[in-house]
């Protein structure tokens, strides 16, 4: 193998041997930072598995959800039924079906099966909702998460009453497994990237009445592409639960729906890069105004913005960014190895820049 | 009998509100392709002023509505959508979320999270008895502003210039300009009449709830949306359709649901759009054709 060869070889892996260096990174940063700082960096961490399976499916398939925050908010629904104690479930969620009571895991397995409860309802309610596009798509994934909400909010047969939330969820996932979790869903979202249902959807982004006259089945293709990322959005969901430890449904609403899209346009949407970056830099940027809120000494000044300015700055930062840099801060790509000129594909000859 | 008389005012009454604002939604995204989410936050502008200002009498406070609605309407257009031109619909739309979530923020930094209460218009907030039915005069009032609103608004589209330039902007853009149609007079002309229409929907909103918050405009503008898209959100009178449909069943189902279901009536709301989506994906009263996005 000659080492141009070679290096062509090694370009995709390291788009992402350095996205978890970065998270490593990232991660290492802040937990020197304080107790605070490293809650707000478990979130962080769980918005990014969010935003990841956001990007597996709008990413690859062009396709506008508003729906997966309903995956999420069954993977916590999920998690805090499997890990609160049988005797607490008994007295605070009195309503529900008996079974539920009994049912317990070991909360690495609640997860795990809260990604499954995501992935099938993204299977059952796939097969009809792939077949929309454009704007369609995007209205009837919202009205599945509304749907998915209501059902949440006042069915007390699977939860608490309505306005009440899942309390007692263990205390058991620290910063450092978080990010070791995030991590894996990178791999994975990346793995998927390259298989066959992932290339053929991009084709389809890319133009769809060519990939269909192609022989590409489109609706079975996204039908994959939801399923599996209604699965990690269903594990971000049961990381969010142990994370916040506090389960409701209001908190799975329009609002978490657009910070993580938000997050996920910052970064730009087409590229695993732009996930994770979008995901990082939106929360470093938080992470910043919350001090700022807070008044941040430098030196012998204290810098201090007004009460309540956090969300509106993020809000204009984001506009701006849709305004001047629609395709988001990676623009598309995904990160190339830096230090070399990148190897030109075989065939193409090389320019002169 | 009579309570079903009763449920259809009030349903038919939920329909105009909401069939106004798919309607201000579906002029915009007619001309410019913009699902414009941050629509509910102009009704919430509309509404504040409406609260603050209604006992100075309602001669100052409704002009006053429709000011602040024209003039946040069109700052939008200025300030954010004029500058994404080439965006596709999709990237408005989370464009526009942003604009709403921005707002929000807004309007709780100036006004507090709490609600503002003042008593509007109280004298609607009785029930009359119409030929031994009793129904709620906010009910009435409201399908007779609606009315006349819709009926002015179908008379300037139909029968002034601005309004024919107005409806084959929203039918071909691309062509009313090869016409020789202004772009910006129907750009402007369509966010113009869709803050008339927000504050239109502010003041019969406000006159229900006496009450206004950071999001009150949220969930009608969730409904107006999906109003909108399911009617067919390309067509004006498409979007008006399907907003009536939405708020209609959205109040029958209030009142007819058996009392444990009535909480999951949004619910069956949202399933009976998904429904109407996949059948219908370019929406029900579009006859063929797809949605150009």
């Amino acid at each position: 193998m000659t080492e141009r060869n070679l290096r062509w070889r090694l370009a995709p892996l390291w788009s992402l041997v350095s996205l978890l260096l970065l998270v490593y990174v990232v991660t290492l940063v802040n937990s020197f930072l304080g107790e605070s700082v490293q809650v707000q960096m478990q979130y962080a961490l769980v918005n990014l598995v969010i935003v990841v399976a956001l990007y597996m499916f709008i990413g690859t398939s062009g396709v506008l959800s508003f729906g997966h925050v309903a995956f999420v908010a069954l993977g916590a629904w999920t998690v805090g039924l499997l890990t609160i104690e049988p005797t607490l479930k008994r007295n605070l969620l009195s309503d529900m079906f008996p079974f539920l009571f009994d049912v317990q895991a070991p909360w690495l397995i609640a997860v795990l099966i809260g990604g499954l409860v995501g992935g099938l309802l993204a299977v059952l309610v796939g097969p009809v909702l792939m077949r929309l596009n454009g704007l369609q798509a995007g209205i009837a994934t919202f009205a599945l998460l509304l749907v998915v909400g209501q059902v949440l909010t006042y069915w007390s047969s699977i939860g608490p009453r309505s306005g009440q939330s899942m309390v007692g969820i263990p205390q058991v996932l620290d910063l450092q497994t978080t990010m070791l979790l995030a991590m894996a869903t990178i791999v994975v979202a990346w793995l998927f990237q390259r298989t066959r249902p992932a290339r053929l959807l991009r084709a389809a982004r890319e133009d769809g009445i060519a990939a269909a006259a192609s022989g590409i089945n489109i609706v079975t293709q996204r039908t994959i592409a939801f399923a599996l990322s209604g699965v990690v959005a269903g594990v971000a969901g049961g990381l969010f639960a142990l994370t916040n430890r506090v389960v409701q449904a209001s908190l799975f609403g329009i609002e978490l729906t657009f910070i993580t899209l938000a997050m996920l346009v910052l970064g730009g949407m087409l590229s695993l890069s732009g996930a994770v970056v979008g995901a990082l830099v939106f929360s470093l940027i938080d992470l910043v105004l919350v001090r700022l809120q807070n008044g941040l000494e430098i030196g012998a000044f204290v810098v201090s913005i007004p009460q309540g300015s956090r969300p509106i700055i993020l809000g204009v930062l984001l506009i701006l960014m849709l305004i001047f840099r629609p395709s988001g801060l990676t623009g598309g790509r995904e990160i190339v190895w830096p230090f070399r000129a990148r190897a030109p594909l075989p065939g193409v000859p090389p320019t002169n820049e | 009998m009579n309570q079903l008389i009763q449920s259809l005012v009030d349903a038919l009454s939920s329909g105009a509100t909401l069939g106004l604002a798919a309607l201000a939604i579906g002029l915009v995204f007619g001309v410019i392709r913009l699902a414009n989410f941050a629509q509910g936050e102009i009704i919430t502008a509309s509404a504040y002023s409406i609260i603050f200002t209604w006992q100075l009498g309602w001669y100052v406070a409704i002009p006053i509505a429709l000011i602040i609605g024209i003039i946040l309407s069109l700052l939008m257009e200025v300030g954010v959508f004029s500058r994404m031109r080439t965006a596709t619909p999709a990237t408005l739309l989370v464009a526009s979320f942003a604009l709403s979530f921005l707002l929000q923020r807004v309007y709780e930094l100036l006004f507090t999270n709490n609600v503002q209460t003042a008593p509007v218009a109280p004298e609607l907030a009785r029930s009359i008895s119409l030929g031994g039915i009793r129904v709620q005069m906010l009910s009435v009032a409201t399908i007779l502003i609606a009315g006349l609103l819709l009926f002015g608004l179908i008379q300037f589209l139909n029968k002034s210039i601005w309004g024919l330039q107005l409806q084959a902007a929203a039918a071909d853009f691309r062509t009313a300009r090869l016409v020789g149609i202004p772009a910006s007079r129907v750009i402007g002309l369509s966010f113009v009449l869709s803050g008339v229409l927000a504050a239109a929907v502010a003041f019969v909103s406000t006159v229900k709830t006496g009450a206004v918050g950071p999001t009150f405009g949220i969930p009608i503008v969730v409904l107006a949306l999906i109003g909108a898209v399911i009617g067919g959100i390309d067509k004006i009178y498409g979007a008006l359709a399907g907003g009536f449909l939405v708020g209609f069943a959205t109040s029958m189902l209030a009142s007819w649901l058996p009392s444990d279901m009535s909480n999951f009536k949004d619910a069956f709301v949202f399933l009976l759009v998904i429904i109407v989506l996949i059948i219908r994906p370019s929406g029900l009263l579009v006859r063929g054709g797809t949605v150009r996005t």
